[in-house]
């Protein structure tokens, strides 16, 4: 059993589980994170045996990790937490709830799209500057990055792109998906993807008049619909080759 | 030139600044309570890192700072906000200032004791046990659950049982009593954990700049940071010597995390079995140095000394 975990508002990842299934590839378990905030009962044991996850969700669905060989992993924050809750105790249940998805979803067998990291539940998120260092460093061409101690808008970051000039595209499997990119381009992003540890990973350029590629930002959330089918059919055969 | 961030009056600074001006190496002690005096800025150009950090009248160019010791409180908290407005133009100078400061320590390829990205393994302490583990070490067998049932028989399977935390906000271990399983229909609301209790010698171990120093804590209590409160006397400290063995695996383990400086909490069987319960990231390491007379503070400071010419530090990865 393969799992698409992710909220009911991800249409990215909505699409993917759509697409995934009419591939034929399963048996695929849709999970939702609103079905997750309202699991019956959790079981997450770490013990000489090794590393245990069962949880029924409020439909009655049973997913225990034996049987899992692999997942596509959207989850962005924790369920949501009761409105009757206030703080201080809301601030402890929200780090709670935070520490055991990282926990359990870094504990799932087989290939996870993406694995959890310390900064972030679906892969490392990084701020705007370690993207724009570890991107120059992967050989992408990036633009300056700023940023102090003011309150002055020309400070912070990187400008914003127009609409009309912005690529994305997705890196995943040694191969970019998406908009056609010059050679040197993918080389970097495939590097980058590498260099932070996702195996998913989506990329923003901004593309100039003469046609340079200039590196923007980064996600390891981004938007499937854009890797198409041929993403798809790699993601598939990817997690197919996850033993049980 | 090293740059030591937070509050100087902090024992745990207070006692590296000691070392610092004894050692008389230039440092520059960035106190979060003068915010209001001081600025920073940084940028990233084809991957080169150029700044500039104002503090009092003095301005020092990023570039000639070549170690940073890091202790910041949350800013938010700074006595000097009290009073005023969430959007005050000074609340948001302070946070600006602080983010400005944590960014660049984040990617600048100086020693950083510790960046904030390895740090974060501590926010979820079993996710931090999976990585424990690759390491070598045994963990204490764990049940997190929301199933009070589930509970009641790990507890009657293994007699002693303890509960805590599992995020980077701070709990007091307890052991579970009968009481307690009168009250365990609240779990269902959050999942919580519960460890079977490890019989042993608690040790903390401290890794800096490859060495290590490890003490031994004596005390009645489930948790002996509340020694006096659980137990009616305070814990008993003493410094122990481990086997070069297990040194090499602590060391190991600090590598691992990327953490320059590492608190590692270890109980040691009667049948000489190690387990490790997490290892923190920002150890308050002037507790054990004062019960022991380690010199654990001198050793960050001289880490500190060294540098990037120490070479044995993990730059920015």
């Amino acid at each position: 059993m393969w799992l698409v975990l992710c909220s009911s508002t991800d249409v990215p990842a909505l699409w993917a589980y759509q697409g995934l299934r009419q591939l034929g590839f399963g048996p695929l378990e849709l999970v939702l994170t609103d079905g997750l905030a309202r699991a019956s009962h959790w079981e997450h044991r770490l013990d000489a045996r090794g590393i245990h996850l069962n949880f029924t969700l409020a439909d009655g669905r049973v997913i225990d990790a034996t049987r899992i060989r692999g997942a596509v992993n959207r989850v962005l924050f924790p369920s949501t937490i009761p409105e009757w809750a206030v703080s201080p105790d809301r601030d402890y249940v929200q780090a709670e709830l935070h520490a055991f998805y990282l926990s359990w979803l870094n504990s799932l067998p087989g290939v996870v799209l993406n694995r959890p990291t310390a900064t972030g539940l679906c892969g490392s998120w990084l701020h705007a500057s370690e993207w724009a260092l570890r991107a120059g460093r992967a050989g992408l061409t990036t633009r300056r990055y700023q940023q102090a101690a003011q309150d002055s808008p020309e400070h912070g970051g990187v400008p914003p792109v127009a609409d009309a000039s912005l690529r994305r595209v997705i890196a995943f499997d040694g191969q970019v998906f998406g908009a056609p990119v010059p050679r040197g381009v993918a080389n970097g992003c495939i590097k980058l993807a590498q260099d932070v540890e996702t195996a998913l990973l989506g990329l923003d350029f901004q593309v100039d008049p003469g046609g340079e590629w200039n590196f923007c930002d980064a996600s390891p959330c981004p938007d499937l619909s854009l890797g198409g089918m041929p993403l798809l059919r790699s993601v598939a055969q990817v997690l197919q080759e996850a033993r049980p | 030139m090293i740059l030591v961030c937070g509050i100087p009056s902090e024992t745990p600074l207070r006692m590296v600044i000691s070392h610092l001006e004894s050692l008389g190496v230039p440092f520059l002690v960035f106190n979060q309570r003068q915010f209001a005096t001081s600025a920073m800025w940084f940028e990233i150009d084809q991957q080169e890192i150029r700044g500039q950090l104002r503090i009092g009248g003095e301005t020092h160019a990023l570039s000639d700072i070549h170690s940073v010791y890091s202790r910041l409180m949350d800013d938010r908290l700074l006595p000097e906000l009290a009073g005023e407005a969430p959007e005050s133009p000074l609340r948001n100078h302070c946070r600006s200032l602080h983010d400005t400061l944590m960014r660049w320590m984040e990617i600048a390829p100086e020693l950083v004791i510790n960046r904030c990205a390895p740090m974060a393994s501590n926010s979820s302490k079993p996710y931090q046990n999976q990585l424990i583990r690759e390491q070598g070490f045994l963990t204490p067998e764990t049940l997190i659950t929301n199933e009070p049932a589930l509970v009641r028989e790990f507890r009657a399977k293994n007699r002693r049982v303890i509960y805590k935390s599992i995020s980077a906000l701070r709990s007091i271990v307890e052991e579970m009593s009968d009481e307690d399983e009168d009250r365990l229909e609240r779990i269902r609301h959050c999942p919580t954990q519960f460890q079977v209790f490890v019989e042993g010698t608690n040790v903390r171990v401290h890794t800096i700049g490859g060495e290590v120093f490890a003490t031994a804590v004596r005390s009645a209590a489930t948790d002996y940071r509340y020694a006096a409160r659980q137990a009616g006397e305070p814990a008993e400290l003493r410094e122990v010597t481990l086997s070069p063995d297990l040194s090499e695996q602590c060391l190991r383990l600090a590598r691992t995390l990327r953490l320059e400086f590492a608190g590692i909490d270890l109980k040691i069987t009667p049948d000489d079995e190690v387990y490790c319960f997490e290892v923190n990231p920002c150890p308050a390491f002037s507790y054990y140095e004062a019960n022991t007379d380690q010199p654990i503070s001198a050793a960050v400071a001289r880490y500190l000394a060294k540098g990037n010419s120490s070479g044995a530090h993990s730059a920015y990865p």
